[in-house]
């Protein structure tokens, strides 16, 4: 909290702009928080060479305890969030990470060399850009086989053991692709010189209009005129 | 130790439980409440304390009616569905044939319940442990016969050496084909060649047991693609991560851009 505020006295002279709001906000870190105990609580049973770790919760069985109570807020939290409040914002942003523009697949193109830290060239992005796109989806799916599958492990002896078999592969498969994606999301997010400028955002709410107009030129420009009209 | 079988000649089979009350003497498990399943059939699968039951299955011809009856417990497979399955290495496959859960290990996740093709395995809840028949190997191991073919009246369950107990099967199956034409070896393939072997009176599936008995398609994804792909993709992410901030370490990336 007083990390917000310093960063919000400091940037107070160079204009901001509101990228989430804080229902987007409690959604993303109840996700994050929950995914990360997830994944912690179940490296014991993902390989036994991790088993000695789960005294850290107080050995395997209360991980796996731990596990089944963060599913639930995975699940009911983040679902709640896109009912309760204000959530226009989850809905927009699921509507816009599931149209794939033109000018995504050119932002995923040049994506690589940006990522380490080149400059590739594409056309002007929206609040989300490509590389975002794909992170979100990647999430949204992973979420909702991880849930489907971890359901019917859960709850095993109410489904034919021909389903309960699939869902091994199908929850391991989710969680593989959510880490490998939360680990590029992290660097982005932390690490990336360039597109750390986004972090505040997830934390106060508003990005620099620098920031916003270099990388999000599209969403900037809309705000912009939006805000005029008013 | 040598490769053992039994052999489960169910053409000798009586169905007198006996084999059941010996499993639960030696193996200390408690008597459990039964019920009627069929007409003599009061076990209707395993539990985590009872590790073999007899099947009677009412098979009628020509106004008569036959007891198909058959000893269940683990098949202690050649190639174990549930030893791949385990999550905790607790699964573990003796020089003599058989299939044993460390309890140590075990941590009760229910892997090998799923994925036994026989669903042979069962997790007792309270202790979060997996049990299933041990085939006895405490005796087997200080040279003693498994308790349930130790008390076996008929000679319907015999135990020995692979090799000379197989051929022996064979034998006897020629001559039970002479009446029974139906009757054929079960286990001699299936799974991998299984330590406990059936001389079946008709064909599998009028025993309730699978014609084709395989590790699960699902189960050969998850271990020898999903995990090593898994992997691979974590690992790259990671890889791509660490480059990554090398690259803008060597570019001065974090020195030029401050905002």
């Amino acid at each position: 909290m007083g990390i917000n505020t310093q960063t919000k006295k400091k940037e107070s002279q160079s204009p901001k702009i509101l990228r989430f709001t804080k229902g987007e906000r409690i959604s993303h870190w109840v996700h994050a928080l929950a995914f990360f105990l997830l994944l912690f609580t179940g490296l014991g049973i993902l390989n036994p060479s991790f088993q000695p770790i789960m005294n850290v919760f107080g050995g395997i069985q209360i991980a796996r305890l731990i596990h089944r109570g963060a599913a639930i807020v995975f699940v009911v939290i983040v679902g709640l969030m896109f009912v309760v409040g204000n959530p226009s914002h989850h809905w927009e942003w699921l509507k816009s990470v599931f149209k794939f523009t033109k000018s995504d697949w050119q932002h995923v193109r040049a994506f690589p060399k940006e990522f380490f830290g080149g400059h590739g060239d594409y056309p002007p992005q929206d609040k989300y850009n490509g590389g975002e796109k794909i992170n979100s989806l990647i999430t949204i799916f992973g979420s909702f086989f991880i849930t489907l599958s971890g359901v019917v492990m859960w709850m095993a002896p109410w489904f034919p053991a021909g389903l309960v078999r699939w869902a091994y592969p199908v929850h391991d498969l989710s969680m593989f692709m959510m880490v490998a994606a939360s680990l590029g999301h992290i660097y982005l997010g932390v690490l990336h010189p360039d597109s750390r400028a986004a972090l505040p955002g997830m934390f106060s709410g508003y990005v620099s209009a620098k920031f916003a107009r270099a990388h999000h030129a599209l969403w900037y420009e809309r705000v912009q005129n939006q805000q005029q009209k008013l | 130790m040598t490769r053992k079988m039994i052999l489960v000649d169910t053409s000798k089979c009586t169905g007198c439980k006996a084999c059941t009350v010996a499993c639960k003497e030696w193996n200390e498990l408690p008597a459990e409440k039964t019920q009627l399943v069929t007409s003599y059939q009061t076990q209707k699968d395993f539990s985590p304390k009872t590790w073999t039951y007899v099947t009677f299955i009412e098979k009628y011809k020509d106004q008569t009616m036959n007891f198909l009856m058959r000893k269940a417990q683990c098949f202690h497979c050649g190639d174990p569905a549930c030893l791949k399955a385990c999550s905790s290495k607790a699964i573990r496959q003796t020089e003599s044939g058989f299939v044993v859960i460390d309890h140590k290990k075990c941590i009760g996740c229910g892997y090998c319940t799923e994925n036994c093709p026989f669903g042979v395995p069962k997790v007792d809840q309270t202790l979060q442990k997996s049990f299933k028949c041990t085939g006895c190997i405490d005796r087997v191991e200080n040279n003693l016969k498994p308790a349930c073919v130790q008390t076996c009246q008929t000679g319907a369950l015999m135990f020995g050496d692979y090799s000379d107990l197989l051929g022996q099967a064979k034998n006897r199956l020629s001559e039970v084909q002479k009446t029974h034409p139906q009757a054929q070896l079960y286990g001699e393939k299936e799974m991998g060649g299984t330590t406990y072997v059936y001389l079946l009176m008709d064909r599998p599936e009028v025993y309730g047991l699978p014609v084709n008995p395989t590790i699960p398609l699902s189960l050969t994804l998850w271990k020898d693609v999903v995990r090593p792909v898994g992997g691979i993709a974590v690992g790259g992410a990671a890889a791509a991560v660490v480059i990554g901030v090398f690259a803008n370490i060597v570019k001065g990336s974090y020195r030029s851009k401050d905002d």
